[in-house]
């Protein structure tokens, strides 16, 4: 499962990687979105959409790039905006309307209750879960970057981790009816 | 590695289709004597999206920061005015 993606193992990597995007291909994205009669905001909604797109779809093991990154971006950006000028045409006057993404948000298992107790009480097993099967890093990497002395120990814990979040969904979902949609 | 951590191990090998196909049919066969198996494929399945739903969010957070950076910090005062001044014309 492991990638080979641009974007590096660390926060701070992917923060020089996402600036070097930035840099390259909003332009282009935010100069279109004006042409079309957008706004700032749409221009900046789109490409960061279009960037979280980009990342996750590096991190699978079948994704290749046959195109340069900001011909990619732009691309991705572009049919975004397309789908949000249609169907703002179709829903007007819809002031929050959301994007791809964030329609996947609404469909999503959790609500804030969970994602809080998530980040704060679980957070080093959400943070270790995350580069696992989000990032989909190596798990040499993952054993490096949380202190573990060899994959093994990664390993078993990421499966402690996963029992862990999976008792917490059920338990507290259990619990509050309105901790899963 | 206990019992109940290869039980995740065989369930995520059956979310993403990764088990070899003597251990898939291992998990098909336990899944007929134990119904609370397949809850758990269930419960193991939503916790899936709570950790994609986290992960988002975190990388979400990670590039608005480097949007403020961007559109903030005065090292980059060139790039921005290139950017606002395509919305300017207005």
């Amino acid at each position: 499962m492991a990638q080979q993606n641009t974007f590096g193992y660390t926060a701070a990597e992917r923060e020089k990687a996402f600036i070097a995007l930035y840099q390259q291909a909003f332009p282009a994205v935010a100069k279109y979105v004006s042409k079309m009669g957008g706004t700032f905001d749409e221009a900046k909604d789109v490409f960061q959409d279009a960037l979280v797109i980009y990342y996750e779809r590096s991190a699978t093991k079948a994704f290749e790039l046959k195109m340069d990154e900001k011909a990619y971006l732009f691309g991705v950006a572009k049919n975004l905006w397309a789908k949000k000028f249609r169907e703002n045409m179709l829903l007007d006057p819809v002031e929050d309307y959301e994007m791809d993404l964030v329609d996947e948000e609404s469909t999503q298992p959790s609500n804030g209750k969970l994602m809080h107790y998530l980040e704060t009480a679980g957070k080093k097993c959400m943070e270790m879960l995350k580069a696992f099967y989000y990032d989909n890093l190596p798990v040499k990497t993952i054993a490096e970057l949380f202190g573990f002395s060899g994959e093994r120990s990664a390993t078993v814990q990421k499966y402690k981790c996963m029992e862990k979040v999976r008792e917490t969904v059920k338990q507290r979902s259990l619990t509050y009816e309105d901790f899963l949609e | 590695m206990r019992t109940s951590l290869n039980e995740i191990k065989l369930i995520d090998g059956r979310i993403f289709n990764t088990n070899p196909p003597e251990d898939a049919l291992l998990f098909d066969a336990m899944l007929l004597i134990n119904p609370e198996l397949g809850q758990q494929l269930v419960w193991q399945q939503k916790a899936h999206a709570v950790v994609k739903q986290y992960s988002r969010k975190k990388l979400k957070a990670e590039i608005e920061a480097v949007h403020q950076q961007l559109f903030h910090k005065p090292q980059h005062s060139g790039f921005r005015r290139r950017i606002l001044s395509l919305f300017n014309k207005k």
